[in-house]
């Protein structure tokens, strides 16, 4: 086991690295600078400015190492050797600076704005994944375990609808009726205009006694409230949409458990149906879950791009698109590596959960 | 003596077989024809291909047909004296949505079906070679594979999909079909490795069995081997993850549609009417964005319907 965890982590730092590369150089190459907005916006701006501002930025360096001839004032500088910006990133990378933003907030570290949003994104995954676990999960055993009755096909129903509206359109859906409509939720954002301070910093104030965000001393609770009304809807569209796969699961390895000896065994030792089901069937039917449930851990981090966009929820998802839109690729570079970091480590958390839980599998 | 008297017509042999014998496929479609939401699916599919494909024929209004007296017009409100009615409504610049919608699915069912042939062929020739050759070459293309599974899809299809925009070589050659052209092939070229790790799969458990063997024994070569042999015995789940994957290039489209990423205006997609619908005031808000939701949910429903079927006509034992 060891010596697999071994192996898996140097494969995933090999793979990690080849990402690496991939997506600066998917970024670098191509067309469209920083500077396209500054250069369309403005026609005294010339190439040679551009140039420079682009020799500021390292970004008339080569990507890889080579060869770097520099022109200063449109004069040819002697050639010299030159790592590349792909390995200088890198080495910044690994050393904890992951660069500073070149459009959206110029000159704020990435990371800094990554933690910005990230208390956003936890909250809302968070709260729609724990949702959608604890409504779908029994609801698929209970499907599951009465197959083809009504609720099954119910629940298979709503399965299917689940996984075949697009997030976008519930999210619209939703917020028409339930925000437009009936009036009972704001239609977007965080907090009502005029409030001292989101649900995010209020939390930030409760786990730190205090010392963070004073102003919000004696209005936490009305804050929490507030942000929770705010993070209704695209949570539950998130929930739904989660729901429907997590049924699917859920019923799929429930129905694959029931079919084996063990349980039939089980039911001819004279135990009663709930303990065959409950301990002996959802036991074995959670494994998969587990394992699931590791894979979705990037979605935590990495939000939802789409519900976040329509209700304007300050998270990852929404920090992706912009960055996209402006062409700040620091910080695109930043959440794409993240990004993919955790994706690679949850398949190996899965990985190793599936042979922790299930003592069948053994890896060698 | 009269027992003896036979016809020559009554000496003709019964026939053991009464009907012709079906083969694996008319097997897969008898019981996907048992299998009534999937016949619910084929049947919802065909009519939208067919609505959607004689657009030209049923649409009361040209797609571009913009009317600024009418902009963001119920529900069944009347047209201009002498026009049709706006069935579903009209946009914000007036344009008639049902006649929109038609277009739009023309649209989108194109694109989605390009994509996924596209896919398959990508993905089967990579699982294949990458299973039948093994060795070095299998490990670079599934280390490959695995790498781009890794990479996430949405944001880099956005990357991609706003970045080549803007080559102006491909804009003069392509013209106003440049994001139909882009949308298809970012998917592509991120859609195409399910497929592979699945032929490969199946390769894999394939090729040491006997008839392989057999017909190496005969002389075969490696590609007639791997394109006879191989890739049709693999076909069922290949055509399992095609129809579900049509569905998932559907909903992908309009997501990037929906973002503004994707087949841009004036070409109408389901996805760039949300968007539209999107910057709609509030009061409009449900109307419009009910029907090209509808419209991408019904498909994509319908396709998961017939996938779901199919999955359990071609392959039992994937059940779920």
């Amino acid at each position: 086991m060891t010596n697999f965890v071994i192996r898996r982590l140097i494969q995933s730092f090999i793979l990690l690295f080849f990402i690496s590369m991939l997506i600066y150089v998917i970024l670098n190459i191509v067309p469209g600078g920083p500077f396209d907005l500054l250069k369309t916006s403005n026609p005294r701006i010339t190439q040679s400015h551009i140039d420079r501002l682009n020799a500021l930025l390292d970004l008339d360096k080569p990507l890889f190492p080579g060869q770097y001839c520099p022109k200063v004032g449109g004069e040819q500088q002697p050639c010299r050797f030159d790592q590349g910006r792909y390995f200088r990133w890198l080495g910044k990378v690994i050393r904890g600076d992951w660069g500073r933003s070149w459009t959206m907030q110029t000159g704020t570290p990435v990371m800094t704005m990554i933690w910005s949003r990230l208390g956003y994104t936890v909250l809302l995954m968070g709260l729609s994944t724990f949702l959608a676990i604890l409504l779908a999960v029994p609801i698929g055993i209970y499907s599951a375990v009465k197959q083809y009755s009504i609720m099954d096909y119910l629940a298979t129903a709503l399965a299917f609808f689940g996984q075949s509206m697009p997030t976008f359109w519930t999210g619209l859906m939703a917020m028409s009726i339930f925000a437009v409509a009936l009036g009972w939720f704001p239609t977007g954002g965080v907090r009502e205009s005029g409030a001292p301070g989101d649900i995010i910093e209020a939390l930030s104030h409760i786990f730190s006694f205090g010392r963070t965000h004073p102003e919000l001393a004696g209005k936490v609770w009305p804050t929490i409230l507030d942000g929770l009304r705010h993070v209704a809807l695209p949570a539950l569209v998130l929930t739904y949409f989660n729901m429907a796969a997590w049924v699917r699961y859920t019923r799929s390895s429930m129905l694959e458990v029931l079919r084996q000896d063990y349980m039939r065994t089980a039911r001819s030792k004279g135990l009663r149906e709930r303990v065959v089901i409950f301990k002996h069937g959802l036991r074995n039917a959670l494994i998969p879950l587990i394992t699931y449930l590791a894979l979705t851990l990037p979605s935590l981090f990495a939000g939802a791009i789409l519900t976040e966009t329509i209700f304007s929820w300050p998270g990852m998802g929404r920090m992706q698109i912009d960055a996209i839109s402006n062409v700040d690729w620091p910080v695109v570079q930043g959440l794409f590596v993240i990004t993919a970091l955790l994706v690679v480590l949850s398949n190996l958390l899965a990985d190793i959960l599936y042979a922790v839980v299930d003592p069948r599998i053994q890896y060698s | 003596m009269s027992a003896t008297t036979t016809t020559v017509e009554a000496l003709k042999l019964e026939p053991i077989a009464t009907e012709k014998p079906i083969g694996q496929w008319g097997l897969a479609w008898r019981r996907l024809r048992r299998h009534g939401l999937a016949m619910i699916g084929l049947t919802l599919l065909i009519v939208i291909a067919l609505i959607s494909l004689s657009a030209e024929l049923i649409a009361p209004y040209p797609f571009e047909e913009i009317d600024l007296t009418h902009s963001y017009a119920a529900l069944f409100s009347p047209g201009n004296p002498g026009r049709p009615m706006h069935l579903l409504g009209t946009d914000k610049l007036g344009r008639d949505v049902a006649s929109r919608l038609l277009y739009a699915g023309r649209i989108s069912l194109a694109v989605a079906l390009t994509v996924t042939i596209l896919t398959i062929l990508v993905g089967t020739v990579i699982g294949a070679v990458s299973g039948a050759f093994g060795g070095w070459l299998d490990m670079v293309l599934m280390r490959f594979t695995d790498l781009m599974l890794t990479l996430p899809t949405l944001p880099l299809l956005l990357v991609l999909s706003s970045s080549l925009r803007q080559f102006a070589q491909l804009q003069r050659l392509l013209g106003s079909n440049l994001s139909v052209i882009i949308i298809i092939f970012v998917l592509v070229l991120f859609g195409w490795m399910y497929e592979a790790r699945l032929v490969r799969g199946s390769v894999l458990s394939l090729r040491g069995q006997d008839f392989i063997a057999a017909s190496r024994a005969l002389g075969a070569g490696e590609s007639r081997i791997i394109f006879q042999h191989l890739v049709p015995n693999s076909l069922a789940p290949i055509i399992v993850a095609a129809t579900l994957g049509f569905g998932g290039v559907i909903i992908s489209e309009s997501a990037l549609s929906f973002l503004g990423f994707g087949v841009m205006p004036p070409v109408p997609t389901w996805g760039n009417m949300l968007n539209d619908a999107r910057g709609a005031p509030l009061e409009y808000l449900f109307t419009q964005t009910l029907s090209p939701g509808f419209c991408i949910f019904i498909t994509v429903l319908a396709i998961n319907f017939l996938g779901d079927g199919l999955r359990d006509a071609l392959d039992p034992r994937l059940k779920m």
